[in-house]
C-alpha cells in the first residue's frame, strides 16, 4: 500500500467532465438540430469515446467511459435520447454503452503508441477501431439481451440480428472517417492551452 | 431541461418508497432482476405482478409518471410478445391465417414474458423515480465500500459521478452559449453543406472541450487549496440511515424468492 494517491484531483475532475461532454454528445442534435442527416439523429458518442482514449489516456479514458455508465444507470439521462436509470440493463441497446469502455482502453492505446504526436491517419484507424468494437460489441448483447430476458424462440437467429445491424454501417464509416479527421483538431488545441498534458509525462 | 438534468426522473414525494435507504433500494432492484425468471407459471407470475404494482402503490407516484417510462421500451415488448405469438409451435392451435398460426403454449409464453419486462422495467424505473441520482451515488459508495480493501478506488469512482452530476447542466448551457457566440460570428448551424456542417461542428466542439477541460483544472485547484487528500478520513455532509422499512422490504423480497420457487413448476 502507497501513501501516493492513485488519482490526483485532477484526474477526477477531468473524468467528471468527459461524462458530460459525453452526455452532451450523445444528445447533439438538441443543440445542433442540422446533424439529423437523412433523419437519423447522429450521435458523437464514439467520437467522444475515442477522444477520451486519445486525450485522457487508456487508463482514465476507460474510466471515464465506466463512470458514464454508472451515472446513466442511477438514473442522470445521459445517454442518447436522453435517457437513464437502472431500467437500460435489460434493453437491447445497452450493449453499446458498454463498448464504449472497451473502445476507449483500445482507441487510447492506438493513440498513445505514437508519443504524442499522432498522425490524422492514426486517427481515423482510431476511429474505426472503435466504431468495429460498437458493432461487434453492440450486436451480441442485443443478441443475447433477446435471447436471454426475451427467450426468443428458435427462429431469431444470429445471422438475423447482424443482417439489422449493419443498415447503418456504411454512414458509420464515412462518419467514423470524418471524426477521425475532426479528432486532431480538438487534440492539437487543447494541447496547446491545457496543463493536462503533464499528466501523460 | 436543465433541471431536470440535475434531480434525473426523480419526482419529489414523502412516501414509505421515497424515505428508504437507497441501499435497500439497490440491493431489491439488483436481486429483482435475478428474482423474476423464478415465476414460471400462472400462478408465480400472478405473485410477480401483484408485488411489482404494490410497490407503485407504496411509492404514491402517479400512474402517468410509470408509463411515460415504459414508452421507450413499448416497442420491444410488443415485439417480444409478437415473437412468441407468432413462432411458438405448441399446444393447442387457436387461429391460423394464411402461414401465420397462432397456438395457445403462444398466447401463453407471449403474456408470460411480456410480464416479466413489465415487472423488471416497473421495478428498475421505481428506483429512478423515487431517488435522486445523488442518493443512487451515495448508496453505491457505501455498498461497494467492502471493495476498498481489494484496492478498488469506490471513493473515487463515487466521486467522479457526483462531480459529472454537477457539471452535466453547466456543460449544457456552457454549449448553448458558443453556440450562440458562434451564430454572432456568422456560424451557420441550421443548414448548409455536408462541408460546412462539419465546419460549424468544429467550431463548437474546440471551445467546448478547451473550457471543459480548463474547469477541471480550475475544480482540481479548488480541490487541493481545500486539502482534499481522496477518500481516507473524509466526512460526510449527508448521511444515510438504514430504518425498519428497509429491513422490511428485504425481507419481503426474500420471501417474494420463496414463493415463488416454491410455485414454480
Amino acid at each position: 500500500m502507497s501513501h501516493q494517491p492513485r488519482f490526483r484531483a485532477l484526474d477526477l475532475t477531468l473524468i467528471g467532465m468527459f461524462v458530460a461532454l459525453m452526455a452532451i454528445g450523445a444528445n447533439i442534435t438538441s443543440w445542433a438540430p442540422f446533424l439529423v442527416i437523412g433523419g437519423v439523429p447522429i450521435t458523437l458518442q464514439t467520437f467522444f469515446c475515442v477522444l477520451a482514449g486519445a486525450l485522457l489516456g487508456r487508463r482514465l479514458g476507460t474510466l471515464a467511459m465506466t463512470v458514464y455508465m454508472l451515472v446513466g444507470l442511477i438514473g442522470a439521462p445521459v445517454f442518447a435520447q436522453f435517457s437513464g436509470g437502472f431500467g437500460m440493463i435489460v434493453r437491447p441497446t445497452f450493449g453499446f454503452i458498454l463498448s464504449f469502455i472497451l473502445a476507449a482502453y483500445v482507441t487510447g492505446l492506438v493513440i498513445e503508441k505514437s508519443d504524442g504526436n499522432p498522425s490524422i491517419a492514426r486517427f481515423i484507424t482510431a476511429t474505426l477501431i472503435g466504431m468495429v468494437i460498437n458493432y461487434v460489441v453492440g450486436t451480441n448483447w442485443m443478441y443475447f439481451a433477446f435471447k436471454f430476458w426475451a427467450q426468443a424462440p428458435e427462429g431469431f437467429s444470429y445471422s438475423l440480428v447482424w443482417s439489422w445491424m449493419l443498415a447503418p454501417l456504411p454512414k458509420d464509416i464515412i462518419l467514423s472517417v470524418v471524426a477521425g479527421m475532426i479528432a486532431p483538431r480538438i487534440y492539437f488545441s487543447l494541447q496547446k492551452t491545457s496543463s493536462y498534458t503533464r499528466r501523460t509525462a | 431541461m436543465m433541471n431536470s438534468m440535475i434531480i434525473g426522473k426523480y419526482v419529489p414525494g414523502t412516501s414509505i418508497v421515497h424515505r428508504m435507504d437507497p441501499r435497500s433500494k439497490l440491493i431489491m432492484v439488483f436481486f429483482y432482476v435475478f428474482i423474476v425468471f423464478l415465476a414460471n407459471n400462472v400462478k408465480s407470475y400472478a405473485i410477480l405482478t401483484a408485488f411489482t404494482f404494490s410497490l407503485i402503490l407504496l411509492s404514491r407516484i402517479p400512474l402517468s409518471f410509470i408509463i411515460r417510462g415504459l414508452k421507450p421500451i413499448f416497442w420491444m415488448i410488443l415485439f417480444t410478445f409478437l415473437l412468441h405469438l407468432l413462432m411458438t409451435k405448441e399446444g393447442e392451435l387457436l387461429y391460423r391465417l394464411g402461414w401465420l398460426e397462432i397456438h395457445e403454449q403462444g398466447v401463453k409464453q407471449g403474456i408470460f414474458i411480456s410480464l416479466r419486462f413489465l415487472s423488471l422495467i416497473i421495478v428498475t424505473t421505481l428506483l429512478t423515480l423515487t431517488t435522486t441520482p445523488i442518493e443512487v451515488t451515495d448508496g453505491v459508495e457505501s455498498l461497494l465500500s467492502p471493495l476498498k480493501k481489494f484496492n478498488m478506488p469506490i471513493h473515487e469512482l463515487a466521486l467522479m459521478m457526483s462531480i459529472s452530476l454537477r457539471f452535466i447542466p453547466t456543460l449544457m448551457e456552457e454549449t448553448d452559449k458558443i453556440m450562440k457566440a458562434q451564430t454572432a460570428r456568422g456560424v451557420d448551424f441550421s443548414s448548409g453543406s455536408f462541408q460546412e456542417r462539419i465546419k460549424a461542428i468544429v467550431s463548437l466542439l474546440v471551445p467546448l472541450f478547451i473550457n471543459s477541460f480548463k474547469r477541471a483544472e480550475e475544480l482540481a485547484t479548488a480541490m487541493e487549496a481545500r486539502g482534499y487528500q481522496g477518500g481516507e478520513g473524509r466526512t460526510k455532509f449527508r448521511l444515510l440511515t438504514w430504518k425498519f422499512a428497509d429491513t422490511a422490504l428485504i425481507v419481503l423480497l426474500v420471501l417474494l424468492a420463496i414463493i415463488l420457487f416454491i410455485l414454480r413448476s
